[in-house]
């Protein structure tokens, strides 16, 4: 099976950040990683490979010129191949751009199978898989927990719903699947295959963006939430907010 | 909105109802009152679509509830929620009405099939709408980004419009004034399909304890490493009728079971008391606490989410803070001679 996993690279989420004028301002230098479900969605791709005679696993990340290190470490994890399509990151590129992106590089590839996480970590849109397989024209489902090979060919998944509810289909191939995070935790990469990865060429490409221009929305920009409760930060050194968390609850006979 | 298109979609605002094991699921009715909102600068009749075999006895009830016009949509083979259906037969559907937006519940199942239908029709697509605006004939999305940090406002520059609402930011709508909403009836095709549903295995059971708990004590991966989850145990015991639960990564990394896991894909609680150890307060988690009564957060990181709905910040290090909170609870035992 030829399996192809996207990764997007994300800020650390503690990194702390400012808004200046509605645009996210990051100290430098930043801190970024592999989003939180695309790992699990490399995890399950790398699974079903090792299942699977004769699978490959393909990475492939849209960002700057940095986002290679997720690349690598897909490498390191167990990835076979690895693309890079460059663009910038900040401000966000729509997801339909995304999609439409990933749509041009993967489509000669014929992949029978791709993977991305439910949703990343920053944005939490959840849209860049769905929007991938409508323009691929492959078979969806979202939210997926478990994945195996059905014998009688295709994919039995499990869905994970509200309430922890589930949801088993039957899915055939070409799919693409939204991957949630689960018990299955994603591997570690080995030493032996970091190095090798770390000296391993990515092949990278620069796709037309175009970006902004006849996008479906706009940011307009970005500003810091409300509170919806009174909200109130402790002050003082931890002995004394103990002392007063201890106090107010006590106030309020919850303690 | 300053769509330039000729030929502006000019059907209705359609509202897809979410259901769930239960039916139309409550959140339905928020949907109407997001798409009440849209048609004051939009226009356009709302009208809910109902989709599945159960969908005529539901539908009644919803259309007087939502007091709107609800369309049942059945096909032969459509029974329970998938959402590859949901999509093969919304998208002609949403063409031949010619539906200036369709919206869906921002969960599990309207994103299972509402982006890859935006992106069939071309639709301007938002997820997890928590607000709008009109201002000089302009609309303006909020929604929640960068890890549930700060809001983004987006504006629409094409139709139709294709919304997924997060549940709880808008009001349920009630029935509008005038005569009895219609219930029309239609029959699509059978959808040819990718995927067939299965006979589903049971999910984790739910912890009963946790529900019914006066104080509830979480555990986020901010604990960082199991041993520290001890820690949060301590804290808990400190309380009478405590349960200990966690988010979603927690019970992930196996520290604590899946029937303890809280938020959108677990159990949703409102004790009395609610006390979140190094959880971020990404809307899935607060989903399932925000109608605690009383919320106190401890986390390192000041912009943290979780802060924003909290009564009382305590930014710290929950390493160092739960062992001098234990402390400070120590003390009375020690001043206070027991009564007697
Ligand atoms: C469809 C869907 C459904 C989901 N359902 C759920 C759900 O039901 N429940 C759920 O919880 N999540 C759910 N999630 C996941 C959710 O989006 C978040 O990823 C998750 O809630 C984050 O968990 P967390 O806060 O424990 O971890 P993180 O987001 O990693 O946050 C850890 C926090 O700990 C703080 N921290 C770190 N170290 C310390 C320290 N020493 N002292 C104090 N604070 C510290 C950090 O500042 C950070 O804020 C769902 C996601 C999706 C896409």
């Amino acid at each position: 099976m030829r399996i192809l996993t996207c990764l997007k690279q994300v800020r650390h989420p503690e990194s702390l950040f400012s808004l200046e004028e509605g645009r996210a301002l990051w100290p430098e230098p930043g801190l970024f990683k592999m989003s939180a479900c695309d790992e699990f969605a490399l995890e399950e791709g790398l699974s079903l490979k090792d299942a699977l005679a004769g699978s490959e696993v393909w990475a492939v990340s849209l960002g700057p010129a940095r986002a290679e290190a997720v690349l690598r470490r897909a490498l390191g994890m167990g990835a076979d191949q690895a693309a890079l399509l460059l663009g910038e990151d900040e401000p966000p590129l729509r997801p339909a751009r995304v999609a439409a992106a990933l749509a041009e590089w993967a489509r000669p590839k014929a992949f029978d199978l791709v993977l991305t996480g439910v949703m990343s970590e920053d944005a939490m849109q959840g849209t860049v898989g769905p929007m991938l397989a409508e323009l691929l024209g492959l078979a969806c489902a979202t939210s997926v927990v478990e994945i195996a090979p059905a014998p009688e060919g295709g994919l039995r998944v499990l869905r994970e719903m509200e309430g922890g509810r589930r949801q088993a289909l039957k899915i055939n191939l070409p799919a693409l699947l939204t991957v949630q995070s689960s018990a299955r935790a994603p591997r570690y990469p080995t030493l032996s295959a970091l190095l090798k990865a770390k000296k391993a060429t990515i092949a990278s490409h620069a796709p037309e963006l175009n970006a902004g221009a006849g996008d479906r929305e706009r940011l307009l920009g970005l500003a810091w939430p409300g509170r919806t409760r009174a909200g109130l930060t402790l002050e003082g050194d931890t002995a004394a907010k103990a002392d007063r968390l201890y106090a107010i609850l006590r106030e309020r006979a919850l303690l | 909105m300053s769509g330039s298109r000729q030929a502006l979609p000019a059907g209705p605002i359609v509202v897809v109802a979410e259901q769930g094991p239960e039916g139309v699921a409550p959140v339905s009715l928020e949907l109407v009152s997001c798409a009440r909102a849209l048609a004051a600068g939009l226009g356009g009749e709302i009208r809910l679509a109902v989709l599945g075999e159960k969908a005529r006895p539901l539908a009644e009830e919803a259309a007087r509830r939502a007091g709107c016009p609800v369309t049942v949509v059945r096909a032969p083979g459509l029974r329970e929620f998938q959402g590859e259906a949901w999509r093969e037969i919304l998208a002609p559907l949403l063409a031949a009405w010619g539906a200036r937006a369709v919206l869906a519940a921002h969960t599990t199942s309207g994103l299972d099939w509402l982006p890859g239908l935006a992106a069939r029709l071309g639709a301007a697509c938002v997820t997890g709408v928590e607000a709008l605006a009109w201002a000089g004939g302009a609309l303006t999305l909020t929604r929640t980004t960068l890890f549930g940090k700060a809001l983004e406002a987006l504006r629409p520059e094409a139709s139709p419009l294709a919304l997924t609402v997060q549940p709880g930011a808008f009001p349920a709508a009630g029935p509008a004034e005038g005569p009895e909403p219609t219930v029309e009836q239609i029959t699509a095709e059978a959808p040819a399909l990718c995927s067939r549903l299965l006979e589903a295995p049971e999910g984790p059971a739910r912890d009963q304890a946790l529900a019914r708990a006066r104080v509830v004590v979480a555990a986020g991966r901010g604990v960082g490493r199991p041993e520290n989850l001890d820690l949060v145990r301590r804290l808990a015991a400190r309380f009478s009728g405590a349960a200990l639960a966690g988010s979603r990564p927690v019970c992930d990394l196996g520290w604590l079971g899946y029937q303890s896991q809280v938020g959108q894909t677990g159990a949703a609680v409102a004790p009395r008391l609610y006390i979140a150890c190094g959880i971020s307060g990404a809307r899935q988690h607060t989903m399932g606490m925000q109608g605690s009564g009383f919320i106190v957060a401890v986390n390192s990181d000041p912009r943290a989410a979780i802060f924003n709905l909290a009564d009382v910040c305590v930014v710290e290090d929950l390493v160092a803070f739960i062992p001098a909170f234990l402390a400070r609870c120590g003390e009375p035992e020690a001043m206070d001679p027991p009564a007697s």
